[in-house]
This record gives structure tokens, sequence and C-alpha cells, in this order.
């Protein structure tokens, strides 16, 4: 099956500031594809050209096997958005923005049905200035849903929301996939990330700079993954020439093998072959956020100027 | 109900529940006009140059001149920017639906409270203080759409270019009390110094209340007015469709 979403070499000017410079990435159908990055590393330009809100300077994008730029008129009615920094007029009452969203397309659910499943029956005569931030963005998702789309766009979906509200907000993006569309969100919170998202790609001053699964981001990271256990036998140099494992050092009985990948199970299989069962074994992965740093360059450095980077 | 049809229904009611905007569309007017009719007492006829007219005549016809200017240069422009300064035109345009089709529902609203509000003004100045009614009502009709629809426009246009709702108030206010003030509708242009009639003679709310007083007082229409009220339009439509683009 071809890929829902391809974008290829996209780039975006805005006058003489170039905020994405060189961007490719695919997602494929039923994903909970996720945009990481630091803010200004132009993630919502990304979607916002990839969404036919914003005409990219150069590149290409297809969705649904649509040429997204040449023909995004075709598109418009397949797609649900949540956008960053968006509002609804404060006087709109809940039922009458669902009501008003649901007249712009044909067939999709009838919009009863999302106020009953997004929990927003009882505040049906709330006027939107009224709501909870939780409720108004509950509202933002039900009205990405009105016209049934392909395709999810969520930016920043959980900016703002209580932690409770925000594992609530994950439960119900989780439930857009299970009806089986594509899900693509934008965010900087590396918790979200990882528990949401099926790919990620970051991207940090306008450029991919990684993609793929949380977990093979964590694994193939520099940083390497630490593998520890006590043991007393002395002679260990057969673990240096296992291929995952880069370094051991030992201090007393505490040895710490560094490695990347299955550095873990080849440890493990290796120390069973040399009769060493420690009940102590054990890997400290780097955090998602750690391997997020190294890559966007944390934002602790300065550069010469003294700016923080 | 059409997307479009539903849209207007929606926006009429969300303009209901703006206090700023029907305040200054309903009740100011209605306010001003009590207050001028009460402060200027009926004269032997010719109140303002106009051969028969008492001062609730003229105030009334010109009156209706600042209700369009209220909902043009005040209610739409504020109503617009706040719609692009919070996301809102934005929101609307992920769901396909165009700039220019939201921008024109809110001035099919703005052209029903105009009418709406000169209705009552005529009501309550017939009621209240027996001001007399059109003399060619066909003329003065005609004058009260160019009238509106031109300024309706020029709300369009000063809704896209402001930065902010802040802003679009702010200028909406130093367009509006100027104009409302030199248009005729303040003091009558008859007792104006030469210097500050040639400075009302280019205020378009001059050309809009001229439109409407001499065809309700039964005078000529100046077709000049109509002429530049249809100028100013074009500019303005011309302009905004070419920004509402970018928006």
């Amino acid at each position: 099956m071809p890929p829902v979403i391809e974008v290829e070499h996209l780039q975006k000017r805005y006058g003489s500031l170039e905020a994405v410079k060189d961007v490719s990435f695919s997602v494929e159908q039923g994903e909970i594809f996720g945009i990481l990055g630091p803010n200004g590393a132009g993630k919502t330009s990304t979607v916002e050209c990839v969404q036919g809100l914003r005409e990219p300077s150069s590149g290409s994008i297809r969705m649904l096997g649509i040429d997204a730029i040449g023909q995004r008129s075709q598109l418009r009615g397949r797609i649900g958005s949540q956008l960053q920094e968006s509002a609804l007029p404060d006087r709109m009452k809940v039922w009458e923005a669902l009501d008003l969203f649901a007249s712009f397309t044909t067939g999709g659910p009838d919009w009863k049905v999302l106020l009953e499943q997004w929990g927003l029956t009882e505040k049906a005569k709330t006027s939107f200035a009224d709501l909870s931030g939780g409720q108004q963005q509950r509202l933002f998702i039900a009205l990405a849903l009105v016209n049934e789309p392909e395709v999810v766009f969520l930016d920043e979906l959980t900016q703002g929301l209580d932690p409770g509200a925000r594992r609530v907000a994950w439960d119900l993006i989780r439930e857009i996939r299970a009806r089986g569309a594509t899900v693509v969100i934008v965010t900087h919170y590396m918790d979200e990330a990882e528990q949401l998202c099926d790919r990620l790609a970051v991207i940090s001053g306008g450029e991919i700079v990684a993609t793929g699964r949380p977990q093979e981001l964590i694994a193939n990271s520099e940083r390497g993954i630490k593998v520890r256990f006590s043991t007393q036998q002395q002679d260990l140099t057969w673990l240096e020439s296992i291929d995952a494992v880069s370094a051991v050092s030992r201090h007393g009985d505490a040895v710490e093998v560094t490695g990347s990948g299955p550095v873990l199970a080849m440890t493990a299989s290796a120390l069973v072959a040399h009769g060493i069962v420690p009940a102590d074994l054990r890997a400290l992965q780097p955090s998602l956020e750690d391997v997020y740093l190294d890559m966007i360059g944390s934002g602790e450095e300065a550069d010469a100027n003294g700016r923080v980077r | 109900m059409g997307a479009f049809a539903k849209l207007t229904w929606v926006e009429l009611k969300l303009f209901t529940r703006e206090p700023f905007a029907v305040i200054f569309t309903f009740a100011f007017p209605l306010i001003v006009l009590i207050v001028l009719i009460n402060s200027f007492q009926p004269e032997e006829g010719g109140f303002g140059g106009f051969g028969e007219a008492d001062p609730q005549d003229y105030y009334l016809a010109s009156y209706v001149g600042v209700v369009i200017a209220a909902v043009g240069l005040i209610a739409l422009p504020v109503h617009i920017a706040t719609y692009r300064d919070r996301g809102i035109l934005r929101r609307f345009r992920a769901s396909s639906l165009a700039a220019w089709t939201i921008v024109g529902a809110q001035a099919i609203v703005g052209l029903l409270m105009a009418i709406a509000s000169s209705i009552a003004l005529i009501v309550f100045a017939r009621v209240f203080y027996d001001a007399a009614m059109p003399e060619s009502p066909g003329l003065v009709l005609i004058g009260f759409l160019v009238g509106t629809i031109t300024f309706l426009s020029v709300g369009v246009l000063l809704g896209i270019v402001t930065r902010n709702a802040r802003g679009a108030q702010a200028v909406g206010m130093m367009l509006f009390f100027p104009m409302f003030l030199m248009s005729g509708a303040g003091p009558p242009r008859d007792i104006m110094s030469s210097g500050m009639r040639s400075v009302s003679d280019v205020l378009p709310l001059t050309w809009v209340v001229s439109s409407l007083q001499n065809p309700w007082l039964g005078e000529d229409m100046e077709w000049s007015n109509l002429i530049l009220l249809g100028g100013l339009l074009a500019v303005c439509v011309v302009l905004s469709m070419r920004l509402l683009r970018r928006v």
C-alpha cells in the first residue's frame, strides 16, 4: 500500500526567513505519526503546507495519491484539521459550531453523535469562551472529525492541558486511529511522542534530523544503551567482541557494558553461554528526551555570541 | 439549509450577542437622534436649508446615514479583524471555506442590521416626533443601498488591513467620529464655515447623507455623490479581494 502522505524536499520561505529548508518524510496508512521539534523549527509551517493552508516555496507533497499542491481542493473534504492558535467566535455555542462545520461537508457522521462521543453533550449550549481548555480541545477534535476524514492533523493538541486532560486527549487520538484514520500530530512533549506515536520525525532548524519509531531513535542514539550487572568473574574480554557492544568497564564487581540496538539480548546470551547468570542484569536506556536534546543540540549550549541556540 | 445560508444565520445570531456592535448600531444613533431633536426647537420650516423641514425630519434622514457608518466603520471591521486576529478565519479556511465566503456572510449581516436599525429609527421618529416620511421613497432606497454597500466594503477593507481588533476599533472610531460630526449628521451643513464645508464635501458619509436627505426632503438627488460612492466601492472591493487571498 502506498504511503498516505509523501513529502519530498519541502521548502518554505517567508521573505528572507527560511522556515523549512528541506523536509522529506512519508506517513503510512493507519499510523499515528509525530512531528517533533523545538519552537520555530518549522513544524507548523510543514504541516500547514501539507494541509494546503500555505503554499510551499518548492518541493512536492502527495496525499492519498493526489498532488496536494496542485489539486488541493480535491483533498480538503478528506482531511480534518486542528490548528495551532486557532479559535472559534467567543459567543458561538458548541452545537452551533458542530452544526455549522457539518454543513460544509456532505456525508460524514451525524454531529450529534460526535457531541456524544467527545463528551460535549452537556456543554452543547455553552459558548466557546465559557468552555475549559480541555473542552475547547475536545470540540476542536470533534470539528476536525465532522467530515469523517481519512487523514487528521493535530497541531499541539495538548498545549496548555493539565496532565489528566492530556491522558484523555491521547485516548481520544488512539480512538481516531482505531476508526481507520491516519493521524499526524505536532508536539514538543516527549512523553506524548513516546506514548502515542508509531513513528516520529524530528525537525530542527527547518530540516529533518531523524525519523523512526521512538524505540529505534533511542536504540540507535549515540548515547547508547548501558547494560549493568555484577559478577566476580575477572576475565570478560570476550564481551567486547560482541557486535552491538562498544565498551566494557568495571568497578570491582560492577560491570557496565555500553552498546546500541540489541546489546542487552546479546550480552545476556553471551553471559549465559559463559555460565554467568547475574540476578541484577538490567539495561539503562537514555530517555527519548535525552536523545531528542542530542539531536537538536541541547538548549543549554550557547553559540559564540552568547546567544542560546 | 446550505452552508452559506447557515453561516449567515450563525453570524446574525453572533452579531446580536455582541453588545458593542449592537449598542453602536442600534442604541447610539437613536440616543443622538433624541438629543439632537430635543436640542433644536422647530423653526418656521426650512431647518438645515431644506424647504419645509423641521429638525426631526432633517435628522431622521441623516441618522440613517449614521447607522450605515456605525455598521461599516465600526461593527464590521472590528468583527472581521477579530476573526483574523484570533485564528477564527484560519479555522474556517481549514474546513475548505474561502475567506471571502465568511466576509461575505458578515457583510450580509451588516446590511440586514443596517436595515433593521434604520427601520427602528424611522418608526421611533415617526411615533414620537411625527417626523416626515420620504418624499421619494424609491430614490431614498437607492441612496440607502448604495451607501450601505459602499460602507460595508470600506468595513471589509478596514477589517483586513488593520493589525488586530483593537487596531480596527481605533481606526474605525477615528474615521467614524469626524465623519459623523461633519457630514451634516451633527451641525447642519448650511451653518458650517466654508472651510469646514469643504472638508465635509470630501467625506464619504456626506455623500451618503446627501443621497438620503435630498430625496427624503423633496430636493433633487445629487447623482454625482452616488457616482463617488460607486467609485469608492469599486476601489475597496478590488483591494479587499487581493488582500483576502493572503489572509
